[in-house]
């Protein structure tokens, strides 16, 4: 069975609320996609997955599995970074448990295994 | 807000001696339960947790206040916070694996998720935190990450727990490569082997 991955850059989810940002994931992973994100999550956007996965689950929607890689530090400089325009590197990998059976990372790379 | 600190200290000191909140966070089955009840039985006599080999057994905060704990002559008192394992996902397929009924295993997973809620929620109440990791399996989850991240955040100090240290393929020395900005006491919660070493660095970080 085919598995369909979405990719979105960053200038889509720019300006937009942790709130959105982690609507559009969740709604990308319901329909049993695999997400790429041209960004990482902040820790507090991770903690804000984690929690709207929590009340998202149901017998056919396990929870998810995710790695966010890179700069994910929600610091001056990455604020200051995002209003001037540009980006701070890294991406985010996220998608239903039922389909990425397993992820590896160390710091600088990630390995997502998946299948129906 | 900028006087939190402030005034959680002036509660505490109109209240008498001031208790910090001890939060025991980490994924799944790492043993977060095995040491709040080695903490507590030391200090306490008592036991504080269920432990089962069935993943998600605490599903809820489980609270000892008043705790005690006296190193070299320093005495410091915690209110110990056991909460539920941090995980992505919560499959009800698994816990029928163990033998659970469906009907069980769908009501486990359901107080999981909010479990798991309720554990993140606390994270920015805490006055300190073990992260505790089992030293056997690969330390860089993201569950760990997003622990690390927020509690890095809100200037949480943090100790991270290297548990399971009496097994065989423990690998305690990947969580400190894993983690080098963060002190790591590798202990056994089960066997108590290095506790002592944990409670050092617990009253070292609560003054």
């Amino acid at each position: 069975m085919a598995i369909q991955f979405e990719f979105i850059s960053s200038d889509t989810v720019m300006g937009k609320s942790s709130e959105e940002k982690i609507n559009i994931i969740m709604k990308s992973v319901r329909k049993d996609k695999i997400l790429v994100l041209e960004e990482p999550l902040t820790p507090a956007e991770e903690k804000l997955l984690i929690m709207k996965t929590m009340t998202a689950i149901t017998r056919d929607f396990p929870g998810i599995e995710v790695c966010s890689l890179g700069n994910t530090v929600d610091d001056l400089k990455s604020r200051v970074i995002k209003f001037l325009g540009g980006k701070t590197s890294g991406l985010t990998v996220v998608g239903p448990s039922n389909l990425v059976h397993q992820v590896k990372r160390d710091p600088n790379k990630l390995r997502f295994v998946a299948g129906k | 807000m900028p006087f939190q600190g402030l005034f959680k200290w002036l509660m505490g000191f109109f209240r008498g001696r001031k208790a910090f909140s001890l939060g025991i966070y980490g994924n799944v089955n790492t043993g977060k339960s095995t040491l709040a009840n080695r903490v507590s039985m030391d200090w306490t006599g008592e036991a504080m947790s269920k432990v089962s080999e069935i993943p998600h057994e605490t599903r809820e905060v489980i609270k000892k206040e008043r705790v005690s704990i006296k190193v070299d002559g320093k005495e410091l008192t915690i209110n110990l916070l056991d909460m539920p394992g941090i995980a992505t996902k919560v499959d009800y397929h698994e816990f029928v694996d163990y033998g659970m009924s469906k009907g069980d295993a769908q009501q486990r997973a359901k107080e999981a998720t909010k479990g798991i809620i309720e554990a993140i929620k606390w994270l920015e109440h805490v006055d300190i935190a073990l992260v505790v990791m089992d030293a056997c399996l690969d330390p860089y989850t993201q569950v760990n990450i997003t622990i690390l991240g927020n509690l890095e955040a809100r200037n949480i100090p943090v100790i991270i727990v290297a548990n399971k240290i009496d097994k065989k393929s423990a690998k305690p020395e990947r969580i400190r490569a894993a983690f080098p900005q963060h002190s790591v006491v590798e202990i056994s919660a089960l066997k108590g082997d290095n506790v002592n070493k944990l409670y050092e660095e617990i009253v070292k970080r609560a003054r």
